[in-house]
């Protein structure tokens, strides 16, 4: 193709630098609204007004600003959970069946405790709160671990062992918060008992203590890569298996490690969603939204190319549209699910404009 | 007049009346360089119908680059093509086989969930939009009657063994119109009972004057049963050509192998101590699950080494893998030091001080995405001396690193590049200074120096003599016979997973080598 006398072609990379991924992803995100603006003028809204009702609310309005902070802690664990797996060489589809199982243990931690019947409100916080995050953590390091253990033992394929368990985890979380089941709300209304005031989980400033997972994981995850013999192993295999077991490591062992790490951190995210966000306090009847929103780790871990830094200020991103997106939806007056268009349409940009990470446009004058 | 019609006519016309015995293909001076090697160097070869014409080379001898340039995959720097005296030039495999030329991959392109029918169907001219699928039957299982062939043409084709397999490939060419078929390594999958039954069905075509062209790296036995007459080439040259029935297995094997110069290596003088390694009646499966390894016995001293003589795929690979735990034992047992290893986890095994360099440097000895000391830390990851608490001292590890990239000589900006950017002689000498400098008691060398380049070739053979004159055992596996001769104390031939025999070094000659190798027992030749 050929503008104002230069021709412009398609050249491969040879390396990408950290500050071109990032710019790359920027320049996507500057796209993606830019197109989602034409669904805005459909709407009869005004693109511009939108996207500022959009950031205004969710960065910098008290509550939104604290709802996309929950959002953030929600995806960036997802993220961790999707990206540990994808440093081995493995998908982890399966974020949203680790997190609902992670939830339910949380759950039936209470639920031994006696925390469904009505005046249970002086159960021991340091006791329960430490047992509900391990529980958590254990469940969805279990579910994982299936996934794991088939892929190493029999080389059975991640993605749809995972995503399968997905299938039976959703319909678990129903079974047991539904009318009937054993966590079921003693007012029915399809959804879990709530947990009681004393254990819920607690706040730092008006922020889920949850977050301190979030940002300590992102840091702790990042020096385990670099630092540690076991980093070493899981980026070895990851890179190449072959070569992995070459050097005498074991690939049944990644495989399963690093599912059960990975579904443990999805579990921590199913507790912090329904466990320790303020106004949630239960597996709520719209459970399914936060199943959708989980995968979201694996686009937000693509974005960062698997690094757990990098994919914080991508989660926030994410969260904060998705509030304001919805805020805007009911202040605009607009047609259900502009969030989650917004999203999709950022998502399957930023997806393609992964082909810059591996060309780019060069210019020559041409003759 | 369409497309498809068009070709066919010039087809039609092309192989109209072809007389028994005329000449129906010539190559002339074909030449095709890659960087640094010149893998065709001006060959000349004819194809006459109903002639069976071996081409016989050793790896990297530029069959696979002449195969290539006749099926269209690629085009000659130099040279011409003649289809019955018509010059014609290829520019894809799709002009081939509209040409009449038909090839059988050694590595099946068949689609596995595809009938039998349909894989042969698929790409046909004629199979585009309206599909005549009982006329087409008809037609093939005609071919295949004809021909001997016996396959089910409703069955899928992932049921198939290898053999039926490959009649599927061949029935395809031929329902295609192939006048000339190019079989790449027509035997190395298939059962004793196949091969025979191939074997009658490329006679069969040939009575049909068709000319057909294996290209042949090992297995000589074959080469005299099936051709009328055999091409030899070396080093991408024709050093041979004869009518079969003036050859005999050891003369091909001679021609194939050649007598190059030695490398003038100082053989250190070391008396031979401890054995390190004793294998008793080894056996393991390959990849395909079939025996690659029976009954395979020697035992390595410190300060010797071992060399196993062999052309690929003959089961040598399979050793070296079993030696390093990579490759589960089906039978018999290895000892090291005297201690049991034969079911040892790979790790253990590096640990007690056995050092692997693979063949297959850039996937399985390197990580390309790794920097240099990344890659040095795959045999220095787990040792105690480089990790404390789980945690890896990468600053030594960049110290190490950088020793060895002097030592070796390995030509890089800095230890943080990523492999990748290394070429092949830097790369695999990056491999040996991390193995050696573990300062294993057996090193299992398998194609060290494959590919290299004279300097790197003479530098990596250097190193292994030097670990021997410390006393390391090293069984080095190679299909350069030069090689084998010129570093070995005891030299081993390998042939269909089995050891021919084991010769002293000093007194083996290349003759008897090779022909051992070509399947020939020992016997044959003590005189």
């Amino acid at each position: 193709m050929t503008v104002a006398g230069y021709e412009m072609k398609l050249e491969r990379r040879v390396t990408l630098a950290g500050w071109q991924a990032a710019l790359i992803a920027l320049l996507a995100i500057g796209v993606a609204l830019a197109a989602f603006s034409v669904l805005f003028i459909l709407a009869g809204a005004s693109p511009l007004t939108a996207y500022r009702e959009i950031f205004r609310y969710a960065f910098f309005n008290r509550y939104g600003s604290l709802l996309t902070l929950n959002r953030f802690i929600f995806l960036a664990l997802a993220t961790f959970a999707f990206v540990i797996p994808f440093r081995a060489g493995l998908w982890n589809i399966g974020m949203t069946g680790q997190m609902y199982v992670g939830a339910l243990a949380a759950f039936g931690v209470l639920y031994a405790f006696g925390g469904k019947q009505p005046g249970s409100a002086n159960l021991n916080p340091y006791v329960v709160i430490p047992l509900m995050v391990i529980a958590a953590a254990v469940g969805g390091a279990i579910t994982g671990a299936v996934a794991g253990f088939l892929k190493g033992k029999w080389d059975v394929n991640e993605i749809v062992v995972t995503m399968m368990l997905n299938f039976m985890a959703f319909w678990l979380v129903s079974h047991m918060i539904k009318e009937g089941g054993p966590f079921m709300n003693p007012g029915g209304r399809g959804e879990s008992f709530e947990v009681p005031p004393s254990v819920r989980g607690p706040l730092i400033g008006n922020v889920p203590f949850t977050i301190v997972f979030a940002l300590g994981l992102a840091l702790l995850l990042e020096w385990l890569f670099a630092k540690t013999k076991l980093g070493y192993q899981i980026r070895a295999y990851g890179h190449s298996p072959k070569a992995a077991r070459y050097a005498g490591i074991v690939p049944e062992r990644i495989s399963i490690l690093v599912f059960v790490v990975g579904g443990a951190i999805a579990g921590l995210a199913g507790y912090h969603y329904f466990a320790a966000v303020p106004g949630v306090y239960k597996i709520s009847r719209d459970y399914a939204y936060f199943g959708d929103l989980a995968f979201y780790g694996i686009i937000c871990g693509l974005i960062a190319r698997g690094n757990a830094i990098a994919a914080l200020p991508v989660a926030l991103l994410f969260g904060g549209l998705s509030i304001g997106g919805r805020f805007v939806q009911g202040k605009l007056g607009l047609g259900f699910g502009i969030d989650y268009a917004l999203l999709g349409v950022l998502m399957i940009t930023l997806v393609a404009f992964q082909f810059f990470y591996r060309y780019r446009f060069a210019w020559n004058r041409s003759e | 007049m369409g497309m498809n019609e068009r070709v066919q006519l010039q087809q039609g016309d092309l192989w109209r009346d072809v007389r028994p015995g005329e000449v129906i293909l010539e190559a002339r001076g074909i030449t095709k360089r890659f960087p640094g090697v010149v893998a065709n160097d001006h060959i000349d070869f004819e194809i006459r119908a109903g002639e069976i014409h071996a081409i016989l080379g050793e790896n990297g001898a530029g069959k696979t680059t002449l195969m290539n340039i006749l099926f269209g995959l690629l085009q000659p720097d130099e040279g011409e093509i003649y289809l019955r005296g018509r010059r014609v030039q290829f520019r894809s495999p799709l002009d081939a086989i509209q040409m009449g030329i038909g090839m059988v991959h050694q590595h099946r392109k068949l689609i596995p969930a595809h009938t039998v029918i349909e894989n042969i169907l698929l790409g046909h001219p004629q199979a585009g939009s309206v599909l005549n699928l009982k006329q087409a039957e008809e037609k093939v299982a005609a071919l295949a009657e004809r021909y001997g062939f016996k396959v089910d043409l409703r069955a899928r084709v992932w049921q198939l063994s290898e053999g039926e397999k490959q009649a599927v490939e061949i029935l395809k060419a031929l329902y295609r119109g192939a006048r000339i078929l190019i079989l790449d390594e027509p035997t190395s999958a298939l059962t004793p009972p196949e091969t025979e039954r191939l074997l009658e069905a490329v006679q069969a075509m040939a009575q049909d004057e068709l000319g057909i062209v294996p290209f042949i790296t090992h297995k000589l036995p074959i080469v005299l049963a099936i051709s009328d007459r055999v091409t030899v080439l070396r080093q991408g040259r024709v050093v041979a050509r004869m009518a079969t029935r003036e050859a005999t297995e050891q003369l091909l094997a001679q021609k194939m192998v050649g007598r190059e110069v030695l490398f003038r290596l100082q053989k250190p003088d070391v008396t031979p101590g401890e054995p390190v390694i004793q294998v008793e009646n080894l056996a393991a499966r390959n990849d395909k699950g079939h025996l690659a390894l029976d009954g395979v016995s020697f035992t390595i001293r410190e300060g010797e080494i071992l060399g196993i003589a062999g052309v690929s795929g003959n089961g040598q690979h399979e050793l070296a893998e079993v030696l390093a735990g990579l490759r589960p034992v089906e039978q018999g047992r290895i000892l090291f030091a005297g201690q049991d290893i034969t079911h040892l986890p790979i790790l253990d095994r590096w640990r007690l001080g056995i050092g692997y360099i693979p063949a297959e440097r850039i996937d399985v000895g390197s990580i390309g995405d790794f920097s240099l000391i990344e890659n040095v830390l795959m045999n220095y990851y787990f040792d105690e001396g480089f990790v404390r608490q789980g945690i890896i001292d990468y600053d030594k590890a960049y110290r190490l690193t950088e020793r060895l990239i002097v030592e070796y000589n390995v030509a890089t900006p800095s230890p943080r590049v990523k492999a990748r950017y290394l070429s092949g002689g830097n790369l695999q000498k990056l491999i040996l200074a991390r193995v050696l400098s573990r300062k294993p008691r057996l090193i299992i060398a398998n194609l060290p120096t494959q590919a290299l380049d004279v300097g790197a070739t003479e530098f990596v053979r250097n190193k292994l003599l030097a670990a021997k004159a410390q006393g390391a055992a090293i069984l080095l596996i190679s299909e350069d016979l030069d090689e084998i001769m010129s570093l070995s104390d005891w030299i081993a031939p390998i042939y269909e997973g089995r050891l021919m025999g084991m010769l002293p070094a000093a007194e083996a000659k290349k003759e008897t080598v090779g022909a051992m190798m070509a399947g020939l027992q020992q016997e044959a030749y003590a005189s």
